[in-house]
C-alpha cells in the first residue's frame, strides 16, 4: 500500500481553482521533489494535505496509508502520521518550543494509546535530536519561532519532525533562507528520518536542496497541474534549462 | 427583587443604603459626608452621555431597589471561604471581620477610623479623600457619603515588606444590597510592599461593591497592588484606586478581572515627585454578558517619570470590554516617557472592545505612545498548533494563556506570580467550557 495517493486533486480560494487535478503516489521509502515556479501552487498543494481550511478542496481524493484524509482534521492528520514543514513558520510568543513540543509529542502518543512522556524522557529525546540538528539547549525555552532568524525557524521545523517522527514530511521550501552550513545540516535531519516505511515529499522552487537530499523522482507543478515527472535529473535539466522548455500541459490526467 | 424605580428615588434608595446621618464621628467627618451626600443628590450617577463614562451604561443601578436593612451578621466562615492563602485582613460589607482576620506582624500597622484618635484620627483627616475627591463623580460621593468605616494599612519608612498583605473585600447578602469598602494605604519613604485585594461574593443577585482605596507611596518606596476581582456573577463593581507617587517611586498595579457582571475599574495615578514609575497592568477574562471597563488615568505631574500600561482582554460569549487610557502631561514634565497598549482576543463573534487613548500634552519634551489591537485567536497559530496533532481546544487554550501570559509575568512577588497563572489557567478554561 502506498503512503500517499492523491487522485484528481482539485482545490482552491473564494471560487478560484489553484490546484486543478493533481495525481501523485509515493510508495513507502520514497523521495519525492516537486518543483515548480512560484505561484504553481506548490505551498497550496501541502496546505490542503495538511488540512488548511482556507482553502476548498472542490473534488479528488487524498489517502495516507489507505486512509482518507480530507475527511479528517489538522491534528487528526498529524496525529495520523502527516507532518508538514511550514514555508513560513509562524511566531507564537507567550509558548515555549519544550512545552509546545511536549504537547504536541504527547497529543501523538495519546491518540495511539502511548503513555504520556515524562519532562525526564522528553528532554532526553530532544538532547538527541538537537544534537543532530546541531542546536543548542537554550533554544527550548524559546517562544515558538519568536525573534527566530529564518535558518532557525526552518531548522525548528526540522527538529519537529524529527521528534514528531511522522509516517510522511511534507517539506515546503525548507531550504530557502538557509546558508550552505545550514542546508547540510537540515538536510542530514531529514536523510536520517528516510526509511522503509516512511514517505518524504520535499516541494522547493531550486535545485540546490536535492543535491543533499536527492529523490527518486520529480515532478514539476504548473498552473496547479503536475506536467512533468522524472528522476533526479529531471532537477539538473530544470536548473539548467528553466520551466519555460515545458511545454502547457496536453492530456495529462 | 428589582423594581423600576423614578429617578429621584435611586438617588434616595442607594444613599439608605449607608449608614444613617446620625452615625457618630468626629465633626470633620460629619462635615465631609454631609457634603458628600449633597454632592451625590446633584451629580447622581455618570450618564453614558458623560465622556468618560459613554461605554459603561450604569442605569441598571438606577433600576434596582436596594435593600436599607444592614446586614450585620454575616456568617464568619463565609469570608474564610473567599479568602486567598494567608488571609490577612477581612472586610466584610466594608467593614473589618476580626474572627476571620489575622492581622500582619509589626511593622505593618491596620488602624480603622470607627476606632482612631489622636494623632491616628489627625491621619485619616489628611489622607481620606485627599485623592478620591466626591466631585468627581457620583459614586466617590456616594462612597464618601457612605463608608461603614476605613481602614488604614501603614508600612513605615525604610521597610521591606516581604510577604503580600492580602485583604478580602467580601460582600454578603440575601437581597440587592450595596456596600462601600474604603481602603488607605500609606507607604514611607524608601520600603517596599506588595499588596492583594480581592474582591468576593454571592453569584445570581444584584448587589453593589463601590469602593475606594487610596494609596500614598512615599520617596524611593516600591508598592505592588493586585487587585483580583472575582466578585458574583450578578454583580456591579464600582473601583476607584487611587495612587499618589513621591519620588524615585516605583509602582504597579494589576487589575485581574473574572467576576461581576458590570465592572468599571477607574485606576488614578499621581506622578508627584520626579523619576517616578508607574505601571498598570490589566487582565480581564469575560464571558456571558459581562462588563469590563478599565479606565486609567495618569497624571505626569511633575518631570522625569515614566508609565507603562499593559492591558488585555478576552472576551468570550456576549461580553464586552473598554480600556480607557488617559495620559495628562502637565506643562514643565519634561523628559515624560508614557507608553500603553491595549490588546483584546474575541473569543466569540459577539464579543466586542473598545478601547480610546486620550492624550492631553503640554510639555514637548515627551515620548507618548499608545496602540491597542482587537480580534479573534490568529488562525494561523491555531492552524500551526493543530498541524502538530493538538486538538482545537487544546490549541485554543494554549494561545489564550499565551496570551494572557506577559501580563502575569510582570507581578513581582513569585509564589503570588504562580498563584495568579494557576487562578487565570482555571479561569480560562471556564471561557472554553462556556464558549468553545
Ligand atoms: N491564501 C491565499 N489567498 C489568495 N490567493 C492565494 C492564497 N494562497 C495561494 N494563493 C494563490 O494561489 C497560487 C498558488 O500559490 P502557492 O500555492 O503559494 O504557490 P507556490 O507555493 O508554488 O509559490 C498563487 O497565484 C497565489 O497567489
Ligand atoms: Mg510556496
Amino acid at each position: 500500500m502506498s503512503i500517499l495517493e492523491i487522485k484528481d486533486l482539485r482545490a482552491g480560494i473564494a471560487g478560484r481553482e489553484i490546484l486543478r487535478g493533481v495525481n501523485l503516489t509515493i510508495a513507502p521509502g520514497e523521495v519525492h521533489a516537486i518543483m515548480g515556479p512560484n505561484g504553481s501552487g506548490k505551498s497550496t498543494l501541502a496546505q490542503v494535505l495538511a488540512g488548511r481550511d482556507t482553502y476548498t478542496v472542490t473534488g479528488g481524493t487524498v489517502r495516507l496509508n489507505g486512509r482518507d484524509l480530507l475527511d479528517l482534521s489538522p491534528e487528526e492528520r498529524a496525529c495520523e502520521g502527516l507532518f508538514l514543514a511550514f514555508q513560513y513558520p509562524v511566531e507564537i510568543p507567550g509558548v515555549s518550543t519544550s512545552y509546545f513540543l511536549k504537547a504536541a509529542l504527547n497529543a501523538v502518543r495519546k491518540y495511539h494509546g502511548e503513555p504520556e512522556l515524562d519532562a525526564m524522557d522528553f528532554l532526553k529525546l530532544m538532547k538527541q535530536k538537537m544534537k543532530l540538528l546541531d542546536m543548542d539547549a537554550g533554544f527550548l525555552s524559546r517562544a515558538v519561532n519568536e525573534g527566530f532568524s529564518g535558518g532557525e525557524k526552518k531548522r525548528n521545523e526540522i527538529l519537529q519532525m524529527a521528534v514528531l517522527d511522522p509516517k510522511l514530511a511534507v517539506l515546503d521550501e525548507t531550504d530557502s533562507g538557509l546558508d550552505i552550513d545550514a542546508l547540510r545540516i537540515v538536510a542530514g535531519g531529514v536523510n536520517s528520518l528516510r526509511g522503509a516505511d516512511r514517505g518524504i515529499l520535499v516541494v522547493t522552487h531550486y535545485q540546490r536542496l536535492l543535491n543533499y537530499i536527492v529523490p527518486d523522482y520529480v515532478h514539476v507543478l504548473r498552473d496547479g497541474q503536475i506536467i512533468k515527472s522524472g528522476d533526479k535529473n529531471l532537477a539538473l535539466e530544470l536548473e539548467a534549462r528553466g520551466y519555460g522548455w515545458l511545454e502547457e500541459p496536453a492530456g495529462v490526467h | 427583587m428589582t423594581q423600576l424605580m423614578s429617578n429621584t428615588s435611586y438617588l434616595q434608595n442607594l444613599l439608605a443604603t449607608g449608614p444613617n446621618s446620625s452615625t457618630p464621628g468626629p465633626d470633620w467627618l460629619q462635615v465631609r459626608r454631609e457634603e458628600a451626600r449633597q454632592q451625590w443628590l446633584r451629580a447622581g450617577l455618570p450618564a453614558i452621555t458623560d465622556e468618560q463614562w459613554r461605554f459603561t451604561d450604569l442605569s441598571l443601578l438606577a433600576e434596582t431597589s436596594f435593600s436599607t436593612r444592614h446586614c450585620a451578621a454575616a456568617r464568619a466562615a463565609e469570608g474564610r471561604a473567599a479568602g486567598l492563602d494567608g488571609a490577612e485582613l477581612v472586610l466584610m460589607n466594608g467593614k473589618f471581620n476580626a474572627q476571620t482576620s489575622r492581622l500582619p506582624p509589626a511593622p505593618v500597622r491596620v488602624t480603622f477610623l470607627a476606632q482612631a484618635s489622636g494623632a491616628e484620627l489627625a491621619t485619616f483627616e489628611k489622607l481620606l479623600g485627599a485623592q478620591a475627591r466626591p466631585a468627581h463623580h457620583g459614586l466617590i460621593a456616594l462612597n464618601s457619603a457612605n463608608f461603614s468605616d476605613v481602614v488604614l494599612v501603614e508600612v513605615p519608612g525604610g521597610v521591606a515588606v516581604e510577604r503580600p498583605l492580602n485583604l478580602i473585600v467580601h460582600s454578603v447578602g440575601t437581597e440587592p444590597f450595596a456596600t462601600y469598602p474604603r481602603i488607605l494605604l500609606k507607604v514611607g519613604d524608601n520600603s517596599s510592599v506588595t499588596v492583594v485585594i480581592n474582591f468576593t461574593g454571592p453569584n445570581n443577585l444584584t448587589y453593589l461593591t463601590n469602593s475606594v482605596l487610596e494609596s500614598y507611596v512615599g520617596t524611593g518606596s516600591r508598592v505592588e497592588l493586585v487587585k483580583i476581582q472575582r466578585e458574583g456573577t450578578a454583580a456591579i463593581h464600582i473601583g476607584s484606586d487611587y495612587a499618589h507617587l513621591d519620588k524615585d517611586v516605583r509602582f504597579q498595579s494589576l487589575s485581574l478581572n473574572q467576576g461581576g457582571l458590570l465592572v468599571r475599574n477607574n485606576v488614578t495615578v499621581t506622578l508627584a515627585g520626579p523619576g517616578s514609575e508607574a505601571t498598570l497592568n490589566g487582565l480581564s477574562m469575560t464571558a456571558g454578558r459581562q462588563h469590563v471597563d478599565n479606565h486609567t488615568m495618569l497624571d505626569h505631574a511633575r518631570d522625569h517619570c515614566e508609565s507603562h500600561e499593559l492591558y488585555k482582554s478576552l472576551l468570550a460569549g456576549r461580553s464586552s470590554g473598554t480600556f480607557t487610557g488617559k495620559i495628562l502631561v502637565r506643562p514643565g514634565s519634561q523628559k515624560t516617557d508614557a507608553k500603553q497598549t491595549s490588546k483584546a482576543v474575541l473569543l466569540s463573534s459577539q464579543a466586542c472592545m473598545n478601547s480610546q487613548p486620550q492624550l492631553e500634552i503640554y510639555a514637548d519634551d515627551v515620548k507618548c505612545t499608545h496602540g491597542s489591537t482587537n480580534g479573534p485567536l490568529d488562525e494561523e497559530q491555531l492552524f500551526y498548533l493543530r498541524a502538530r496533532g493538538l486538538a482545537y481546544n487544546q490549541a485554543r487554550a494554549m494561545l489564550t494563556v499565551a496570551f494572557a501570559g506577559d501580563v502575569l509575568a510582570r507581578v513581582w512577588q513569585p509564589a503570588l506570580r504562580q498563584t495568579l497563572e494557576d487562578m487565570v489557567v482555571t479561569e480560562l478554561h471556564r471561557l472554553e467550557r462556556e464558549e468553545f
